[in-house]
């Protein structure tokens, strides 16, 4: 398992594409901040709860978003490239070669989540000082995105992976995952608000401290269930790379 | 384990079968190979040749009956990069990663260190390209790497489709050359390939399958020279189509 955690890891160390899809969420975070910061009337932007829910909505679901991408890339570029034989020729304990990914994603997921949030409070800040708009959001709300942003991300990176492991298909998972996250879950929001507080990504937006309708208010319990759905995600991954030919 | 090795066959296939769905790929096709050997596995496009050796190396699961290297399935071999190299496909690579990083991967994860890794890239004569991304290699390079990769571990036994293709005709001669000394030191081949001249000078043994069973199993010997292999492959394959 060790050995198979320190080939994960140099893989992630050994291509660019990662930090080429952490760049892009960075870059697509900041943007998005800001359009909202020089875009909305001044009077929708004054007030804490108003501030933050922009910073959330941005930083933690474009988080959770790219985090999913990353733990769906740790599998489907082995599919895509050929690399998955070497790595289960070398470990055919496939299990293992699955348990050691899911530690790269979560790693990988917090860190995404992590960034994203932070970028979305950067460029908050930024577009907000610059417009002179004073800043509401206090520093424990910061802190409170930032966590909910890195446990939301890890989780939400295992549940991509798992996603990539039954799909094996990169473009698939990929479009599936946005699909999910970006149409779907914002249709259950609107039209099911109580269906979308049970969500992957509405629990996710629980645990950043989201205060919508469509949300939980207990951040134990939306922990405990997208623990729940990782879990569940890694336990199917992991049959299904194990039960299915490599071809 | 190494009483193991040196007493059991290195390949034992028994009434293997494999389907998918309601298509045979492999039926009840057995077949042994014994160490210090060179096998040819012949056979036209979908013959079951690729479908056996991933059997073989627990890629796919057989439908029924068995692959064993050295007694037993791939997946409970303890250190199976010690026991078994193997090149399948010429384009495993990562297109981004360097032909040294792929190695040092495999090299992290089978637990063998990376100067194992230089040894092997200068076997093949790939250490001036080894920083290189993999998609600015030839086919005949990516082969050779694949070579390397499978010659990681030290295995006893090599398992290789189609190796030859993209080789030029100096990287003809030297891997003909690798696999005998292999082959001379004790080590056990496995070789499936459409070069029927080619083959005819490497190996010891012919395994001819066609529509996933076993048609000939005979000692290189047995055929005049590589016209006399073509024609009888020629002439099998060709009666058991029409």
């Amino acid at each position: 398992m060790i050995a198979q955690l320190r080939s994960e890891v140099y893989k992630w160390l050994t291509t660019r594409t990662h930090i080429g899809v952490l760049v892009s969420m960075v870059v697509l975070i900041m943007a998005a901040v800001l359009v909202h910061a020089f875009g909305l009337p001044v009077a929708r932007l004054q007030t804490d709860d108003q501030q933050y829910g922009i910073l959330l909505d941005v930083g933690a679901n474009i988080g959770a978003l790219f985090s999913a991408l990353l733990g769906a890339l740790c599998i489907t570029s082995e599919f895509r490239t050929g690399t998955i034989r070497p790595t289960v020729l070398v470990r055919p304990r496939r299990p293992r070669v699955f348990a050691a990914k899911v530690v790269c994603s979560l790693a990988a997921g917090a860190i995404a989540g992590v960034l994203a949030a932070g970028s979305a409070v950067a460029g908050g800040w930024l577009g907000l000082t610059i417009r002179g708009v004073s800043v509401q959001v206090a520093t424990g709300e910061v802190g409170r995105l930032l966590v909910g942003a890195l446990v939301g991300g890890a989780l939400w990176a295992a549940l991509g992976l798992a996603v990539g492991a039954i799909a094996r298909s990169q473009v698939p998972t990929v479009v599936g995952l946005v699909v999910w996250l970006l149409f779907v879950e914002n249709l259950l929001a609107g039209d099911l608000p109580t269906a979308h507080q049970y969500t992957p990504g509405g629990l996710a937006q629980a645990l950043a401290g989201s205060t919508r309708d469509a949300v939980l208010t207990s951040v134990p319990l939306a922990a405990t269930l997208l623990l729940a759905y990782a879990a569940a995600g890694a336990l199917l991954g992991a049959a299904a790379l194990s039960r299915r030919d490599v071809s | 384990m190494m009483a193991t090795l040196a007493t059991t066959a290195p390949v034992v296939v028994d009434r293997l079968t494999k389907t998918y769905g309601a298509t045979s790929a492999v039926t009840d096709l057995s077949f042994t190979l014994s160490a210090g050997s060179i096998t040819g596995f012949l056979g036209p496009n979908g013959a079951g040749k690729s479908t056996t050796l991933r059997v073989l190396l627990g890629l796919a699961a057989p439908t029924s009956g068995t692959a064993l290297v050295f007694g037993r399935p791939y997946a409970a071999l303890p250190s199976p990069s010690a026991v078994v190299g193997a090149i399948l496909e010429s384009n495993d690579f990562h297109p981004a990663r360097s032909g040294r990083a792929h190695l040092r991967m495999l090299a992290l994860a089978a637990g063998i260190g990376w100067d194992r890794v230089e040894e092997v890239l200068a076997q093949v004569d790939l250490t001036g390209a080894a920083q290189r991304p993999v998609r600015t290699y030839s086919l005949g390079m990516r082969q050779r790497l694949g070579l390397a990769a499978a010659s990681l571990g030290r295995p006893s036994l090599l398992v290789l489709d189609e190796p030859a293709n993209g080789l030029d005709p100096a990287g003809v001669r030297w891997l003909r050359d690798a696999l005998t000394d292999f082959a001379a030191s004790g080590g056990t081949v496995l070789l499936s390939s459409h070069i029927l001249a080619e083959v005819s000078k490497t190996v010891d043994r012919v395994l001819i399958v066609h529509r996933g069973r076993l048609l000939v199993d005979a000692a290189i010997d047995e055929f005049s020279d590589s016209s006399d292999l073509e024609a009888t492959y020629l002439r099998l394959t060709a009666e058991v189509t029409s």
